[in-house]
């Protein structure tokens, strides 16, 4: 009796320092996390805002109508402004301007209003004027080419690999392939699709169709896995259930293997859909760092993605640089954020119709 | 037997990869009569039931010799198809597994995927037949339309029956259809096997010595891949031939 309540009181002390011992990794995470997330939302929000002067400068001077209208007019300040203006940085500024700043603001004619070109503009030398207009529209294009690609040869090679290839020798070999390829470093993708689509069949190179391909070729073996771990987990059962009345393989296929796999499939395609968005390595090694002033106009423009924009604004010493790589950055987040936002609801819509 | 048999087995191995799990069965099931297969588990009832529909088709290295005949034709001939077979003969599993679909939708799917029916109303009614058959229908009739998963497991099992009828089979096979419902659902069910008689030509797998003497007229006593006897119910019940079949009817093992 004694002997087991010595025992007990070992495995109770051992549950607690688990316990204790989980709950301290979790709050360890979640500061990490929260220092991560607070140090870019700090950097990154007065991007969304920018510094501005207003155009009523010499009223006098102008037409007597723009005594009305010119009140609305303000005009972009220069970044070094900017900075002085929001954080007080004045290295860059002479006394004078320093002195015209002060007056300006004792007369009500500087001020911080919601900066819109950060969103609508492309990307630019000066800062102040620089967007991710670009980078957004390059990023959707490049998504889009490698969705069209990666998701119908994707899902189709697990398809035939989990319910009409053969078991043999050959299928096992290309399967072990598949999963080591899911490991692969991004990078080498890059090199491949330098060597495939840029060397070998020679399509323009800093394009949307390019970049798409590449981060296809990255992607499919992640889908791959994805999709046959979902078509895994459908169960035996109901496949014999279709089989028993009378359903050819296909039907069972359709009708009830892949519409039960499909939120499993369609979670794993929108999770290497995020990962490929905010991929940079691979669109560097193919060229994708050319600084490019436009939206692309089509497949086949020059182009830039958000994660490569990012990575070429952080290179930069520029103060107001540094704050547009970390708006940047919050945009990204919160575009990966609604896509995995994405997944979910799929998931969870599907489970409640079960 | 003066029946006509349904079914004639003749000299059936099975082979799992290099394993053998039934050894030279022959048997004949009598058409419109209930069959049951009794036998230890892992005694071969199942892969025998399977052989019947060719679902052992499906199953990577599964092999089989001899012959079964379905009103005299081979069913394994390369003329066959299987697609065909099983709408001739029917199968319901050991454990309910309805179709993550509405009611409605489950016993619709066979007929939709043969085409049996032209009109909507058709549809409908073949629908209310099935479930009405299967003793279902005033249960659930005015939720035609919920998920069938919703079901008790009861409920679900009389289902897959319902759905097992609607491709109108001539043969339905049963892997112990109750081994996974409480008492007075396998009551209903029961009750049920003993009414499709009249239309059907029925093989149950049981494990349930008392199932197999209430519903069936012939019963078939297997033994590690061996059918060890067969006969009329009633008779194999009462006065076994094999010291092995009356060692297991009077529950020395098994
Ligand atoms: N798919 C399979 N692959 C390999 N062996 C199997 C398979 N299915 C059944 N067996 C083997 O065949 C024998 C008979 O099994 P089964 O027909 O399920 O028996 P029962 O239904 O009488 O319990 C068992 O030894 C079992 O292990
Ligand atoms: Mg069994």
């Amino acid at each position: 009796m004694m002997a087991s309540l010595s025992s007990l009181r070992k495995r109770r002390l051992k549950e607690r320092c688990f316990r204790w011992a989980g709950l301290l990794s979790v709050l360890l995470a979640l500061l990490f996390l929260g220092g991560i997330l607070g140090n870019i939302i700090y950097k990154g929000v007065p991007a969304f805002f920018r510094t501005e002067i207003s155009s009523k400068l010499y009223p006098n001077l102008l037409n007597s109508h723009a005594r009305y209208t010119a009140d609305s007019l303000w005009i972009v300040a220069s970044d070094d402004v900017d900075m002085y203006y929001k954080k007080g940085y004045a290295d860059r500024l002479s006394p004078p301007q320093i002195q015209e700043i002060k007056t300006l603001k004792e007369g009500g004619q500087i001020r911080l209003a919601f900066n819109g070109g950060f969103f609508s503009h492309s990307d630019s030398r000066e800062p102040e004027l620089a967007g991710i207009w670009g980078g957004l529209v390059g990023s959707c294009l490049t998504l889009l080419i490698t969705f069209m690609t990666a998701f119908p040869l994707g899902v189709g090679t697990a398809l035939y690999l989990e319910e009409f290839a053969p078991k043999n020798q050959l299928t096992h070999w290309i399967e072990a392939n598949i999963n080591n390829l899911a490991a692969v470093p991004s990078i080498l993708f890059g090199l491949l699709g330098l060597v495939l689509f840029i060397h070998f069949l020679g399509l323009p190179r800093p394009s949307a169709l390019v970049g798409g391909l590449t981060l296809g070729l990255m992607s499919l073996p992640v889908i791959v896995v994805a999709t046959r771990s979902a078509l895994l987990s459908v169960p035996q059962t109901l496949k014999e259930a279709a089989l028993g009345l009378g359903a050819t393989p296909l039907q069972v296929l359709f009708h009830h293997v892949v519409p039960t796999a499909l939120p499993g499939i369609m979670t794993g395609v929108i999770l290497s859909l995020a990962r490929a968005l905010g991929e940079t390595a691979p669109l560097l090694i193919i060229g994708m760092v050319a600084f490019i002033a436009t939206p692309p106009a089509h497949f086949l423009s020059p182009a830039t993605v958000l994660p490569v924009q990012i990575f070429n604004w952080s290179r930069s010493s520029e103060m107001g640089f540094i704050e547009n790589t970390s708006g940047a950055i919050l945009v990204l987040l919160l575009l990966l954020a609604l896509l995995n936002g994405v997944a979910v609801l799929i998931r969870r819509r599907f489970e409640a119709l079960k | 037997m003066n029946m006509t048999s349904k079914i004639d087995i003749k000299h059936l191995n099975l082979f799992y990869g290099d394993k053998q799990a039934l050894f030279n069965v022959s048997l004949k099931i009598p058409a419109f009569q209930t069959t049951a297969l009794i036998g230890p588990s892992g005694c071969g009832k199942s892969s025998f039931l399977r052989c019947l529909n060719r679902m052992n088709d499906i199953v990577p290295h599964a092999r089989m010799e001899g012959k079964v005949l379905l009103d005299r034709e081979d069913i394994y001939a390369p003329s066959v198809d299987v697609v065909e077979l099983r709408t001739r003969v029917g199968m319901v599993f050991q454990k309910p597994n309805p179709f993550p679909r509405s009611i409605y939708e489950n016993v619709a799917y066979g007929p939709r995927i043969h085409a049996l029916f032209k009109r909507k109303s058709e549809l409908d009614e073949i629908v209310e037949v099935s479930l009405k058959r299967a003793a279902l229908w005033e249960e659930i009739k005015d939720r035609l339309h919920q998920p069938a998963t919703r079901l008790s497991g009861g409920q679900q099992q009389r289902l897959c029956i319902a759905r097992a009828i609607a491709v109108n089979p001539e043969v339905i096979l049963m892997d112990e259809p109750c081994s996974a419902l409480d008492p007075i659902a396998t009551a209903k069910v029961e009750e049920l096997i003993d009414e499709l008689r009249e239309k059907f030509t029925l093989i149950i797998v049981t494990h349930n010595l008392q199932q197999a003497a209430r519903v069936s007229q012939q019963t078939a006593f297997f033994h590690s891949g061996y059918l060890v006897e067969t006969g009329e119910t009633g008779a194999l019940f009462t006065m076994p031939q094999d010291e092995k079949t009356q060692g297991y009817i009077t529950g020395r093992y098994g």
